[in-house]
Order: structure tokens, then C-alpha cells, then sequence
């Protein structure tokens, strides 16, 4: 999945304006609704943001300013930065993004999903533009940038009321402001790869549920098919099925473990198939406290990493003992991950219980991957 | 801790009678090791013999003293707790030795975690796995801690300064390499002992022992066989830094001796000049670093003699 600009890369000077507003808690799953407002905020930064220029930011600090964008919304306080990976999520898969054109080009526009358009007209009295689409997922800064160059809203000064043009010229303060974004290692909190596209995929996914009642493991071997059992081995039913791919682990306690599925939908899925299977056997099964409770991704970054130099300059974070495990194993602190970093380029990260761990834990490792690239 | 052999200044080190005509070598995977650890390019096939009589030696002798701490409490395997009793006197090598056993734990953590079936595999196994190694240390080091020191090794946060220097040169030897050098390097970067299990035994004949090392203490000697790969070109590398008479040291003329003669005698002036003419370890640079090592210096040396045991001094424990 592509990623999307994220305004709040664009500076904070907002924050000049706007009294900081507290951040909501990320919600999976967001709506559609929420994520046009979502979307909204975003115009609404860009055109705040053509004020000046924000101090560049390390990337392992986590932005604290996109939530001044709250305020613009004020009646939208539950939507939140984090929901944008959910969002580009449900937006479907975009695959690599070229961000070659970063930070000139207007050409985006064409890509934009004229999905907010209506919200935006409600919120943006002043600026009826139709071309104020939101910039779809695969869109960098210079999209939005672009974009709200060309509302005229009272909440942007600088922008002379552009009309519907959606072809502001590169030229517009917004590309100051938008190349400055490129340079700005900012840490986006949505899968925004402000280097090249690269979106890790998920490759497994843990999770329990509980089915909430006592099972007879032998009467379930027995009776289900793709189910082992051996008491003395282990003290838990082993069950497959074919579609989605997985496995679970299913006790006497009515607790489950489905490993194997590529994404949480899917791992739910599965785990709902399995619960039918143990229902259909009899048991009074139920659903509850579904929770991810591990999330593995990879991804390639097309180039050889020189981790003799990252295991020096981040003792405190990696550890790497090639005789032991040709990766590096890099912990990252926030976002809570663990990286497996190997010399060919391929990076696994796992630990984490949302997608947007990883997206964010990989923004924050490939500028530094980059900095230790072998010609 | 000392060993039994032969001193280390015989070029012909045969460790206990069982070595002669041994047919396992790890000369190869030696000089790929050494290269790793910050030799040259192609380190010396003298060299590399060298060191893998060296490290044979002191294994061996490792091994018996193991042993015999086995015996002393009546066990009839070597477990890894023999092996750190023996490490107990050098905190920065037990400190090592540690981290080494918990960074496996760790990575076997983890890449459980990532895959679906090596998780399943864990699960069917039966025993809990998780952090075994750090357990059986802690475990151990509890029961004969007497004044607390060794059980502050595992909150102590220090850094180990000799992993540091080697971290530093494997750095500045990688800065200037091109990717496909690079990733020769890496490969030789992963070979160990432990990658070799099954001819390691063999080389340490330990099917003919009477009390054997079980799976961890095997990990754990690997280990040790490593760090003492690295130590020899740690030390033999300053050595050969020192060798190097600058222009202008005020002591170039307090060599010692011992030096001196070392450098004249017949066997060292064929492998090696003054000035090390390649850039490889010369034997004569391990050589001296062992004397060097195992040579006690302090007031009281010339009177602990009688305490102990001829030989060379451990260089990994």
C-alpha cells in the first residue's frame, strides 16, 4: 500500500495558530466518514502551513503537532493521524509509488479520489473547489500542497483565493514549503514512504480468541478433519485450514491461537472458521476478545546494508553476531518493533500489534538504512 | 587459569598425543575467521595452523578441567555451569560470555515468532524454552555467588571495551570495501564453530572423553573457541603495531630481549621480517602475543610459580 503525503510534514507553524489539541487514540478500522475529515484536516493544514517553515524534526521523534490540526475540525475529535494507515488500508493496495516528481509536480492531481469533496465543501465555506479532492494515498506532500494551494479558505492567508485550478504552479510558496517537506525528516504516523515506495507486507499475523467454554480436544480430533492431537506431545488440538492459510492452536480452556493469516481481516476470518468447526461439533462457542497479538511484515530496500557501521552508531538499539545470526536485530523503542536487518537489504519487522507499527517502525529505519547503504 | 601443555613457543604444538596425525583440520575456516576478526585478505596457512594448535590446546585443557569439576559434584555429563564455574575469575570474559548466552536466547525468541511453523515446533516440544540459557546462568551463578559481584554482571550495563575496539575495526575495515568484497566478508563473518558442530566434536575428540559436554556446554565451547580466535588477532595485531619501529619512539631501543631473540631465531626469521612485509599475521606475532599473555608481571611473579601449572594462560576464560 502506497502511502500518502502527510501535511503535518509540511510545517507545524499551525501550531502558531492553533492551540495544540489532545490526540484521540488510533482506531482500527476508521470508517469512511472520519476518513474524509481526516482528509479535510489535511487541506486545512497545507494551507496553514504556508506560513513558513518547520525546524526540521529527527525522525524517531513522533510528531506531536499534526493534532493542532484538530482544531480546524473541532467538530471531528475522534478522528485521528493514526487512522490514516487503517485508511489506506480500506483504500486498497497501491503498489510502489515513483516519487520522482517529489516536489514539483502537479501531475498528481489527476490520481486524486474526489472523495472528500463534499465534506470539504461543508467545512470550507469559502472554497467550493471541486478540485480540492483529497490526495489519495499514493499522493506525496507536493499532492496536498497543490491541492490546498488552490482552496482559498480563511484559513489560508497566503493563498491568493486560487481558483478551481488544480494546476497551481509548482511555483506557489506551497513548493517552498512542500520541498522543504521532502527534506524534513519528519516521522509520519501513516505509511507514507517518503523514500521510495516501499511498503513492507505482511507476511503473518498471530492472534487469540476465546471461545468462551470448556472443549473436549479428543472428541474434537476425532471428529474434525486437518486436526491433530497428541496428548503427550502437546496439550492442544492442531487444526488447518486451506482458506485462509492458517493454523490454529486450540485448547481445552477455549482459548485459541490462529497463526499463518497475511492480514487481520484474514486472521479473523480464520479464527471464525474455526470457531464454526468447534461449534458445529457441538461446543457452545462464542467470539470474544478477539486481539491481534503479533504482526510480522518484510520488505526489500534494493540495496547492500553495511551493518558493521549501523551496529556501531546504534550500539544501544542493535545487536549483531553474524556468527550467530547473519541479520542484525534492531529494537526499535518507538514503536515498539523488533527488525531483523540483513545484509542483501531484506528487513523483517515483527513484534508489533497494528499495521501502522510497521509502516512507521520501516519510515523510521530507512533513512538510516540509507545512510549505511554499500555502493 | 593455566593449562597443562607444552609451552606455546614450540612451533610443533601437539596438545596431548591424540592430535598427532589428526586428520580434521579447521585451517581453512580459520583463515576465513581470522580474516573476519581483521586480518588481511588471505591470512597465512602457518598462521592459521598456529592458532588452530593454540586453540586446540587450550580447548583440550579446558576440557579436562571441566571435567574434572564434573566429576567433583558427581555429574557424568559437562554442563554449561562446569564451564562458567571455570570462567568465574574474569568478569569482563564472563560478562562476555553471557550477553553471547542471552543474544541466543533472544534470536531464538524471535525468529519463533516469525515463523508459523518453528513456533508450532517450540510448542510441540514440550519444555519451556524461552530464555533457557539465561536461566541455567542465572540459576547458577545465584547458588555460588558469595559476595554478590558476579549476580551484579547482569544488571551491569558497561560497555565491553574489547567488543567495542573489534566492533570500531570491523567498521573501518568494511568503510572501504566495494559490495562484492563486502559481502565476502560477511560470509566469512558468519563462520564458527558452532556452524561446524559435528566435526568440532570430532576435532576435540570428545567421543573418547568419559564425561561429555552436553548440547548448551558444547554452545558454550564453540564460543569460547571463537573468543580465543579473536583474542590471538586482537593481540597479535597490536603486536605487529608495535613491531612497526616509528620514526622518532623514544623506546625503539628498549625492545626487550625476549623480543629480540625471537625475532632472531631460525624459525621466525623465515616467516616473518622485522617489517611484516604482507599485510598478514605472521606466526611469529601470535607467538609472541601468547608469551606476552601468559607472562605474569607484578611484584609477586617470580614467587607464584610453584602455584602454577606450566603452560599458557587461557586466553578466552
Amino acid at each position: 500500500m502506497a502511502s500518502a503525503p502527510w501535511p503535518e510534514r509540511v510545517p507545524r507553524l499551525l501550531a502558531r495558530r492553533l492551540p495544540p489539541y489532545p490526540p484521540p487514540p488510533p482506531t482500527v478500522g476508521l470508517p469512511s466518514m472520519e476518513q474524509e475529515e481526516t482528509y479535510l484536516e489535511l487541506y486545512l493544514d497545507q494551507c496553514a502551513a504556508q506560513d513558513g517553515l518547520a525546524p526540521p524534526r529527527s525522525p524517531l521523534f513522533s510528531p506531536v503537532v499534526p493534532y493542532d490540526m484538530y482544531i480546524l475540525n473541532a467538530s471531528n475529535p475522534d478522528t485521528a493521524f493514526n487512522s490514516n494507515p487503517e485508511v489506506k488500508e480500506t483504500s486498497g493496495d497501491f503498489s510502489s509509488v515513483d516519487l520522482s516528481f517529489l516536489p514539483d509536480e502537479v501531475t498528481q492531481e489527476n490520481k486524486d479520489q474526489p472523495v472528500i469533496n463534499k465534506h470539504e465543501t461543508e467545512e470550507n465555506s469559502e472554497s467550493q473547489s471541486p478540485q480540492s479532492r483529497l490526495p489519495s494515498p499514493s499522493e506525496q506532500d507536493v499532492g496536498l500542497g497543490l491541492n490546498s494551494s488552490s482552496l482559498s479558505n480563511s484559513h489560508s492567508q497566503l493563498h491568493p483565493g486560487d481558483t478551481d485550478s488544480v494546476q497551481p504552479s509548482p511555483e506557489k510558496p506551497n513548493s517552498d514549503s512542500l520541498s522543504l517537506a521532502s527534506i524534513t525528516p519528519m516521522t509520519p504516523m501513516t505509511p507514507i514512504s517518503e523514500c521510495c515506495g516501499i511498503v513492507p507486507q505482511l507476511q503473518n499475523i498471530v492472534s487469540t480468541v476465546n471461545l468462551a467454554c470448556k472443549l473436549d480436544l479428543k472428541k474434537i480430533a476425532l471428529h474434525a478433519k486437518n486436526a491433530e492431537y497428541n496428548p503427550k506431545r502437546f496439550a492442544a488440538v492442531i487444526m488447518r485450514i486451506r482458506e485462509p492459510r492458517t493454523t490454529a492452536l486450540i485448547f481445552s480452556s477455549g482459548k485459541m491461537v490462529c497463526t499463518g493469516a497475511k492480514s487481520e481481516e484474514q486472521s479473523r476470518l480464520a479464527a471464525r472458521k474455526y470457531a464454526r468447526v468447534v461449534q458445529k461439533l457441538g461446543f457452545p462457542a462464542r467470539f470474544l476478545d478477539f486481539k491481534i497479538q503479533n504482526m510480522v511484515g518484510s520488505c526489500d530496500v534494493r540495496f547492500s546494508i553495511r551493518l558493521e557501521g549501523l551496529v556501531l552508531t546504534h550500539q544501544q538499539f542493535s545487536s549483531y553476531e553474524p556468527e550467530l545470526f547473519p541479520g542484525l536485530i534492531y529494537r526499535m523503542v518507538k514503536p515498539r518493533i523488533v527488525l531483523l536487518i540483513f545484509v542483501s537489504g531484506k528487513v523483517v519487522l515483527t513484534g508489533a500489534k497494528e499495521r501502522s507499527e510497521i509502516y512507521e517502525a520501516f519510515e523510521n529505519i530507512y533513512p538510516i538504512l540509507k545512510g549505511f547503504k554499500k555502493a | 587459569m593455566n593449562n597443562t601443555a607444552a609451552s606455546p613457543m614450540s612451533t610443533a604444538t601437539s596438545s596431548s598425543g591424540r592430535s598427532t596425525g589428526k586428520s580434521i583440520s579447521f585451517a581453512t575456516e580459520l583463515q576465513s575467521m581470522m580474516y573476519s576478526l581483521g586480518d588481511a585478505r588471505r591470512p597465512l596457512h602457518e598462521t592459521a595452523v598456529l592458532v588452530e594448535d593454540v586453540v586446540h590446546t587450550q580447548l583440550i585443557n579446558l576440557l579436562q578441567q571441566a571435567a574434572e569439576v564434573s566429576q567433583l559434584r558427581g555429574a557424568r555429563v559437562i554442563t554449561p555451569e562446569d564451564l562458567l564455574f571455570l570462567m568465574r575469575k574474569d568478569k569482563k570474559k564472563l560478562r562476555r560470555l553471557l550477553k553471547y548466552m542471552f543474544i541466543r536466547d533472544y534470536k531464538s525468541k524471535i525468529v519463533k515468532g516469525i515463523d508459523e511453523d518453528d513456533l508450532l515446533e517450540d510448542k510441540l516440544s514440550g519444555s519451556n524454552n524461552a530464555n533457557k540459557r539465561q536461566k541455567i546462568a542465572q540459576d547458577f551463578l545465584n547458588s555460588i555467588d558469595q559476595t554478590g559481584e558476579l549476580l551484579a554482571m547482569f544488571e551491569d550495563d558497561e560497555i565491553d571495551e574489547v567488543k567495542q575496539e573489534r566492533m570500531e575495526r570491523a567498521e573501518r575495515q568494511t568503510r572501504i570495501m566495494d559490495s562484492a568484497q563486502y559481502a565476502e566478508f560477511c560470509e566469512s563473518r558468519q563462520l564458527s564453530f558452532s556452524k561446524k558442530a559435528s566435526k568440532f566434536r570430532d576435532w576435540l575428540d570428545c567421543s573418547s572423553m568419559e564425561i561429555k559436554p552436553n548440547v548448551v556446554a558444547m554452545e558454550i565451547l564453540a564460543y569460547l573457541a571463537y573468543e580465543t580466535v579473536a583474542q590471538l588477532v586482537d593481540l597479535a595485531l597490536l603486536v605487529r603495531q608495535d613491531m612497526v619501529t616509528k620514526a622518532g619512539d623514544p623506546f625503539s631501543h628498549a625492545i626487550s630481549a625476549t623480543f629480540i631473540q625471537y625475532h632472531n631465531s631460525a624459525e621466525s626469521t623465515a616467516a616473518c621480517g622485522v617489517e611484516a612485509h604482507s599485510d598478514a599475521i605472521q606466526p611469529c606475532h601470535i607467538r609472541e602475543a601468547i608469551r606476552r599473555y601468559s607472562h605474569k608481571i607484578g611484584p609477586l611473579s617470580p614467587f607464584t610459580n610453584a602455584y602454577r601449572r606450566n603452560g599458557m594462560a587461557f586466553l578466552a576464560c
